[in-house]
């Protein structure tokens, strides 16, 4: 039975829906009739319009130079003396303070734990190996526009903005993919500024580390060429911004960093998320306003990036200048086994401590062994009832001071429970042995 | 006490001596010696040392042909007997290639907790390589609990990945740049229990391995496919419309296995004229009673939860009266906490037990040391998991008894009737429809996501350009080059589950005590009659109420009720035939298959009381009308032969309705589908008139809008009876029906004109009314004429 005949019948009846024409071939209905026919309760979409997109054209909007058919790049030199926001944007800074030197590249991966049943195996996870700031002084900006959020092989990074630090500015490179079937070329001119003859570098991201670079990774892979990313250092500044100000900011975006950092505002950006939108539209109906759109969000990005770094690092020199937190900054600090930084910046911030805040300090100043600083702090706690400091001091005139009798009347005061018990038996038994007969019943020991 | 061998012989004589007639089926199946071949000569350092320090000092046959198949690179499907050793078949090649250098292996097991169990046996391997010098073997899980920080670790590490298909298609295939180490050394692709890939999951699974056969060849590997299989009719023939090559079988076991006994066991009837049996749970306790009280171990496989926590009371109130006494009865199935589980495992291989009532959770896997007898209170729905259940008795090579007790449930009564089916060849033969358009489109769209395709690439049956060019005019491709592309701003594969058709499940979501909680989903086609506002919607026996119903969401909101009755749904379907395929004479009618239109009404519900099965109310269903085009396979009689076979055009409905009925029944049997899988209906096969059973139990004709039609003024009366696949476009379950359809013809006859009932029953042509039996031509006569001239008897 033909097509037109299968057709008649169906729209013979009145419980189908009327049908709309559609062409027909010799040997039976389109795809898109049958799939109408078997998709029940979804309406299946319009097909979308197309008009061929004109690159000279968009070359000639953005500024561009066409690289290659279906690579556009985008050049321009910073000055050291642009402003941005409040700041001006050098590109000698070295890191002083940041703890957070960049991971090397490692082989090994990025320093995931296993889990436990590889553990088993024998199989044990390696931590990468971190190397010294300053050895890194050239630094190369990444930030890369993508077609999507959704990751996985079918998202593109079709705009690979790149700043690199050149003598005391910078030089900004955007490069952008205009054709579909021209990855390869794109991926090669792009791939070329991050391989090891541009000159060391490492790259500086916000959140490159989780999307940017794993993303730009599966796209070389899937062009199947080596992926330049995999030997460079890479600091991304995400995580040190989170650090400080995660609890003291509704988001940590760039957007929220640089107006809060730097003091910038952007006035008509376009938002990251219309960014796939933009480049469909350039693929599909030749647009290319919104595309210039996105490559000045792209600049503005990369702009910011730049200026945050000496920020970021004096925000660990200083944490309350910036408002940020003090005390997950000394953690840091500390973390990284600077233990003296960490205890100025607390020290400097003691009035504004909470109780968290302020026990961090007694410890590292129980750790410095300077004991009147620390015992000064716990009584303050103990006089406003907090029981972790209550058990320190237990613990020090137990061990330290050897006033027994202030170490057990203290450890009476601990809310009750095993510890408690053992600790007023062991200092009980110890006075006892030092001569006091004390029973333990009459302590209300049992 | 007597020995155990001595035991089972002796009560299965006291079975036959005491319950003769209620025995329709003795078998033996003889014992079988092993049959051992040597380790193959040169395997990997160290793996000949580890087998023979885990007490494998040489293969059975089968084993060995597996591993020989495997290293020459040859698809294979292992489809031997429970417990036969079937694991070592893939794991010896694949660490042989791990242990070798540089290899991987991908294990796909249908269920997490399978996974799981096979990583436990290849980490006690591993250990066993170490012992004897070797190198170890890393084998991960990768599933939904894997924490994103350990991913990185089994991506790059991971020699052995354990996962599931689900996995495979959602996370590692769109992602597959990050498992690219992984795939360059992929040698070998295990899937395991293959029986279960049939129907929707086996056409998305198809679908799911063509994806990944793209994505090796990206990185230049063709991995071998080994899969393991129950005992089905077609394992050769499934594994290789699965993995699109050839793939050679091995059915023989090389395995010893103990004298084996099975005995089919139907219920005496209690009433002749309803036919109406002794429940089979009585009998199923009675059995368990006579094992345990002679010494043996025993146990009871159920249909559901709640059957097991019933015949479990049963057991107990009898065994562990005492409660100072270890208890000598007890429950496995799932929700229960699994340290509980692990404890009755214990508890179980240590001989403390004596009766084990459990659910399916038992049939696989789970190692519960051995037993010797299994009753299987009612047919657990297809042949290959009654073998599976019954594989549990008589694991150490000593004999071992197997009773199948029959529900009244049509496909129990026919089974017990047909012992061939346990015995002969497999009756089963496992569908998959991998090239179903909605299906096919859908994994087009998520391959072109994973890797773009190139002009002149074949995927499937179908023209690949024209469903390409139909996604770039959805705008989710651009072609450019010869190259397609995917643009869209999505992840293709999340929006596809591997266990429906296309048209998006509805979310069963229980809003009892405030909050939202996800218990269920119900496929599209199935919805409307099960979730309608009032519906008593039962998971586990624990009924829930449907109070609000969010069509276009796709979302049903229930709370927990008490109910004491169930809801059924009735529905009117309308079939209209639009395409005949393919059609011949059969009997003194004619079988056809081909494309239908169908609508379903659902104009309202019937709320029955249990165990009464008495009527106790009706409620509206608001809902549009349901339309479908699927394929279908049609019996028509000839006019003139049907006219002189049943006189009267009400019989002959009748006969029409219950010759359908029991026809359903031994469909869903041949084709290893769930009923729900096919639908039935009888009409003219014009739209103008269709057959229904109406409140007082008789057939009626009803027109386009539902009004009663009066037979006897119909021009052309031809009624045709209407068996369909019962998802949108179908899923090939018709095309073989219509193949077989003599041969379900004449099981069906078999199945009516051996039932036990006089005019009828629910076991045969489906309940009939009081008095009905009483008349000159019983409903179930009918139904035989009908089904004499289909088969050309009369």
């Amino acid at each position: 039975m033909g097509f037109e005949d299968r057709l008649r019948r169906i729209r013979g009846q009145a419980a189908v829906p009327e049908v709309p024409p559609v062409p027909s071939l010799p040997d039976g209905p389109t795809l898109a009739e049958r799939l109408r026919r078997v998709s029940t309760g979804r309406a299946v979409p319009e097909p979308a319009t197309t008009r061929t997109p004109d690159e000279a054209a968009l070359a000639a909007v953005l500024g561009a130079d066409i690289l290659a058919p279906g690579v556009l790049r985008l050049e321009r030199r910073l000055d050291a003396r642009l402003r941005h926001g409040r700041g001006m944007l050098g590109s000698a800074h070295v890191p002083q303070h940041l703890p957070w030197p960049p991971a090397e590249a490692s082989p090994g991966g990025s320093g995931l734990q296993p889990r436990p049943d590889a553990a088993e195996i024998g199989e044990a996870g390696s931590r990468p190996q971190l190397a010294p700031t300053a050895a890194h002084s050239v630094w190369l900006c990444l930030d890369t526009e993508t077609s999507g959020l959704a990751g996985g092989t079918g998202t593109w990074a079709f705009l690979t903005g790149l700043l690199r630090a050149a003598g005391v500015g910078w030089c900004l490179r955007q490069y952008l993919l205009t054709r579909l079937d021209a990855e390869a070329a794109y991926l090669d001119l792009m791939g070329a500024e991050l391989a090891p003859d541009a000159g060391p570098a490492c790259l500086l991201t916000y959140n490159g580390r989780s999307f940017d670079a794993p993303l730009l990774t599966t796209r070389f892979r899937l062009a199947g060429r080596p992926d330049p990313l995999a030997a460079l250092p890479h600091l991304d500044l995400l995580a040190p911004t989170r650090r400080a100000f995660a609890r003291v900011w509704p988001d940590c975006r760039l957007a929220t960093a640089e107006s809060r950092l730097l003091g910038v505002q952007r006035a008509d950006d376009l938002p990251g998320s219309a960014a796939p939108a933009a480049w469909l539209d350039w693929l599909r109906r030749g647009e290319t306003g919104p595309l210039a759109a996105v490559l000045r969000h792209n600049r503005a990005d990369l702009l910011s990036l730049a200026g945050l770094l000496p920020v970021l690092d004096a925000v660990y020199r200083d944490p309350a200048a910036f408002g940020a937190d003090c005390r997950s900054v000394a953690a840091a600090h500390q973390a990284r086994g600077d233990q003296a930084q960490a205890l100025r910046i607390l020290a400097a911030n003691r009035r504004d401590l909470d109780a968290a805040g302020l026990h961090d300090l007694a410890r590292l100043y129980r750790r410095s062994r300077d004991w009147g600083r620390a015992i000064g702090i716990w009584e303050e706690l103990c006089a406003r009832g907090d029981p972790e400091a209550r058990a320190a001091l237990a613990r020090f005139h137990e061990h330290r001071s050897g006033d027994l009798g202030r170490a057990l009347e203290l450890a009476l005061a601990l809310p009750p429970g095993p510890e408690r018990e053992r600790r007023c038996r062991r200092i009980a038994e110890k006075l006892e042995r030092a001569g006091r007969n004390l029973s333990l019943g009459e302590l209300g020991v049992t | 006490m007597p020995a155990p061998d001595q035991a089972v012989i002796r009560l299965k004589a006291r079975l036959l001596r005491s319950y003769r007639a209620r025995i329709c089926g003795d078998l033996v199946r003889p014992a079988t010696a092993a049959s051992l071949l040597d380790l193959p000569p040169d395997l990997a350092p160290g793996l000949r040392e580890a087998l023979t320090a885990r007490g494998l000092p040489q293969l059975y046959s089968h084993q060995r042909e597996a591993f020989d198949l495997a290293q020459a690179g040859r698809h294979l499907v292992v489809a031997t007997p429970t417990a036969s050793g079937k694991t070592l078949c893939y794991n010896l090649p694949v660490l042989d290639a791990v242990l070798r250098g540089g290899k991987k292996a991908l294990y796909l097991f249908p269920t997490k907790a399978l996974a799981q169990d096979q990583v436990a046996e290849l980490i006690e391997l591993g250990r066993a390589l170490k012992t004897a010098g070797g190198e170890g073997v890393r084998a991960y899980t990768f599933d939904g609990d894997t924490p994103g920080d350990a991913r990185k670790a089994v991506r790059t590490r991971g020699d052995i990945v354990v996962s599931n298909p689900d996995m495979l298609h959602q996370a590692i295939l769109p992602h597959h740049t990050k498992w690219a180490q992984f795939f360059e050394g992929l040698a070998y692709v295990v899937v395991d229990e293959l029986h279960s890939y049939r129907g929707v999951f086996g056409s998305h699974v198809a679908n799911v391995f063509r994806r990944l056969r793209r994505v090796c060849r990206f990185y230049g590997v063709g991995p071998t496919f080994i899969f393991t299989s129950a005992t089905i009719a077609n394992p050769a023939e499934l594994a290789q419309r699965l993995c699109g090559e050839p793939v050679t079988a091995i059915t023989e076991s090389g395995a010893p296995q103990g004298e084996r006994h099975l005995l089919l066991w139907n219920p005496p009837v209690i009433n002749p004229d309803l036919g109406i049996r002794a429940s089979a749970r009585s009998q199923t306790t009675r059995i368990a009673r006579m094992a345990a009280v002679v010494g043996l171990k025993a146990i009871v496989f159920a249909r559901s939860r709640l059957m097991v926590e019933v015949i479990t009371k049963y057991l107990k109130d009898v065994f562990d009266k005492d409660p100072r006494r270890p208890p000598r009865v007890l429950a496995y199935r799932g929700g229960y906490l699994p340290s509980e589980r692990r404890a009755a495992e214990q508890a179980m291989r240590a001989g403390r037990v004596d009766l084990v009532v459990c659910t399916s959770a038992l049939e696989l896997g789970v190692d519960i040391g051995a037993l010797d007898v299994a009753i299987l209170n009612g047919y657990p729905g297809t042949v290959a998991a009654t073998w599976q259940r019954l594989g549990r008795a008589g694991r150490r090579l000593r004999p071992s008894l197997g009773v199948l007790v029959a529900t009244s449930d049509p496909l129990d009564q026919y089974l017990v009737r047909h012992p061939e089916f346990f015995f002969g060849a497999s009756p089963e033969h496992a569908r998959i429809h991998p090239d179903q358009l909605l299906i096919l489109l859908e994994h087009v769209r998520c391959a072109a996501f994973e890797l773009p395709f190139r002009d002149g690439e074949t995927f499937g049956a179908e023209d690949l350009t024209e469903m390409l060019s139909y996604l770039r005019d959805q705008g989710v491709l651009q072609h450019q080059g010869d190259q397609w592309f995917w643009v869209a701003d999505s992840y293709p594969a999340n929006a596809v589950s591997l266990r429906s058709v296309a048209e998006g499940n509805f979310v069963v979501i229980d809003t009892t005590g405030g909050t939202q909680r996800v218990i269920a989903e119900v496929d599209w086609s199935s919805a409307p009659g099960t979730l309608y506002v009032g519906a008593i919607y039962m998971i586990q026996a624990q009924p829930y109420q449907v109070e609000r119903l969010d069509w276009p969401g796709r979302k049903a909101f229930v709370t927990r009720t008490q109910a004491d009755y169930y809801t059924d749904a009735i529905d009117y379907t309308r079939l209209k035939i639009l395409d005949r395929f393919e059609g011949r004479t059969c009997g003194q009618g004619a079988t056809a298959n081909g494309e239908v239109h169908l609508v379903r009404r659902y104009p309202g519900y019937k709320k029955i009381r249990y165990y009464s099965h008495d009527n106790i109310g009706y409620g509206n269903i608001d809902l549009p009308d349901q339309e479908m085009h699927t394929t279908s396979v049609w019996w028509q009689a000839e006019p003139r032969a049907l006219e002189s076979a049943l006189p009267d055009r009400a019989q002959a409905i009748e006969g029409f309705l219950g010759a359908a009925y029991a026809l359903h029944h031994v469909a869903a049997l041949r084709s290893m589908a769930e009923l729900h899988d096919l639908g039935r209906a009888v009409g003219d096969g014009q739209g103008t008139w269709f057959a229904v059973t109406g409140a007082e139990g008789r057939g009626q004709l009803r027109g386009p809008d539902n009004a009663p039609v009066d037979g006897e003024g119909v021009d052309r009366f031809e009624p045709t009876l209407f068996l369909y696949d019962n998802y949108p476009g179908g899923v090939g379950l018709s095309a073989p029906l219509y193949d077989a359809a003599d041969t379900l013809v004449r099981d069906a006859r078999d199945l009516v004109a051996g039932c036990a009932c006089t005019g009828g029953c629910p076991a045969c042509v489906g309940p009939i009314m009081p008095g009905d039996e009483a008349r000159a031509i019983t409903p179930r006569a009918a139904a035989l004429a009908v089904l004499g001239l289909l088969e050309g008897a009369v």
